[in-house]
């Protein structure tokens, strides 16, 4: 592993990272509620981004102080785990005014997430802590322990520095906590495909590839704005292959279970691991390509390796 | 594995789309039309450019004829939209759908620009 993988995660003061895991609806709120309210009792801004049968459970039970909390249903919001960081977490958290601590329940995993989604969202947990390490926030991530497998609850012990019990209010450390350990062993090469169409491009070629990635899209059932969406997507990794990837690289497009799937491979190195999820400052020019793709894509999964860099993002139909 | 079709880059294919542009007649600005990508960058770039050194209030961008836009052509026009000054903007006619999607999630709100669908 190179440092410029290992660095991003040091120590996380004053950033908070608990998993709490519960097992029924009153768990639930037993150790959501209290977290809510001492948010708003002290002034806080509070966030709650948890899949919409949570969040309808939480929103009920705070009554009239739900009106200040910010409710996003994360099946929406969160379905891409890429696009959470950004479009979701610092979102927020970034508009708040700087000093104030800022709180945020955040719950990414679900049972039901599908094989491909669950890499993601294990990378996703881990690279929080690289993303909000030194900023005044906490992040509480409940996990449902009645219905999650094992390998699920064992990685959020690994991607959070402490767990709550069901019961407990109380946070004990993690033995487990290790969150590059997470991003790497997710870095797994991706599930082969059977049939796709297949464009070899390089910069000559980079417009034919997004009209090659439309058509195809397009004939497999996309249209209206995921058609657009897979055009924007197709022309930022392209474009990146070709600029950072070592000039050219392979497009591409097939259909799998409800989705239109587009890939872009390249022989370059993304080294950096918050590549896509960091909010870009207004007056930056240029850096925000990756960071559109995990905003408009319904899923992305990245394979890094010494051979080169693998993007795949998923476009329901 | 197994490919329905196999293209290539280096086989026959159309010419590359280019960016044609043409000055208004009767007010202040451009008709575009074709791409802007990585290949046309430049030359969209320095259409705003010259726009941003304009003094009119306002300086018209007539898109309709316009297909894509990417993240950096996108990025290019929120950059010299920043950089009018105060009380000039950017109308934007018919802009094609990529743009007004990098905007809204990108630079929402974004000072000096006016999307106009007419």
């Amino acid at each position: 592993m190179t440092t410029a993988v290992t660095e991003p995660f040091g120590p996380l003061d004053p950033f908070v990272h608990p998993a709490f895991f519960y097992r029924d609806e009153q768990d639930y709120l037993d150790g959501t509620l209290p977290f809510v309210r001492e948010g708003l009792e002290a002034g806080e801004p509070v966030a709650v981004a948890v899949p919409g049968k949570n969040l309808v459970l939480i929103r009920d039970a705070l009554g009239d102080d739900a009106a200040a909390v910010r409710l996003l249903d994360m099946r929406e919001a969160g379905r891409n785990p890429g696009r959470i960081i950004p479009g979701v977490l610092r979102a927020f958290a970034d508009a708040q005014p700087a000093g104030r601590r800022v709180r945020i329940i955040g719950e990414p995993v679900w049972a039901g997430r599908s094989d491909a989604e669950y890499p993601a969202c294990a990378q996703h947990e881990a690279l929080i802590n690289a993303a909000f390490r030194g900023r005044t926030a906490t992040i509480l991530c409940p996990y449902d322990v009645a219905r999650l497998p094992e390998h699920v609850v064992a990685d959020a012990y690994a991607t959070h520095p402490t767990v709550i019990h069901p019961g407990s209010r109380a946070a004990r450390d993690s033995d487990a906590y290790a969150p590059e350990d997470v991003v790497t062993r997710y870095n797994v090469p991706l599930p082969p495909v059977q049939e796709a169409l297949t464009f070899a491009f390089d910069s000559d070629s980079l417009p034919h590839a997004r009209h090659v990635a439309v058509g195809e899209g397009a004939r497999l059932g996309l249209v209206g704005v995921k058609l657009d969406d897979l055009a924007l997507a197709t022309a930022e990794l392209t474009t990146n292959s070709v600029v950072h990837g070592g000039g050219s690289g392979v497009l591409r497009v097939w259909a799998e279970n409800g989705y239109v799937v587009c890939e872009v491979r390249d022989d370059g190195h993304l080294g950096d691991v918050l590549a896509g999820r960091r909010p870009v400052p207004r007056d930056q020019r240029g850096g925000r390509g990756v960071l559109l793709v995990n905003l408009i894509a319904d899923l992305v999964r990245l394979h890094r390796s010494d051979s080169g860099t693998t993007v795949r993002c998923w476009f329901a139909r | 594995m197994n490919t329905r079709q196999q293209l290539s880059a280096n086989g026959p294919r159309d010419p590359v789309p280019g960016l044609a542009v043409f000055p208004l007649a009767g007010r202040q600005g451009v008709r575009a039309a074709g791409e802007v990508g990585l290949t046309t960058r430049a030359i969209w770039e320095g259409v705003l450019e010259q726009a941003v050194r304009e003094d009119e209030d306002v300086y018209y961008l007539e898109l309709s004829g316009v297909t894509f836009v990417d993240v950096a052509g996108a990025g290019a026009l929120a950059a010299a939209a920043g950089q009018l000054s105060d009380g000039r903007r950017f109308v934007v006619n018919r802009p094609p759908p990529a743009l007004r999607r990098t905007l809204d999630l990108l630079w929402p709100g974004q000072r000096g620009i006016e999307v106009s669908a007419s």
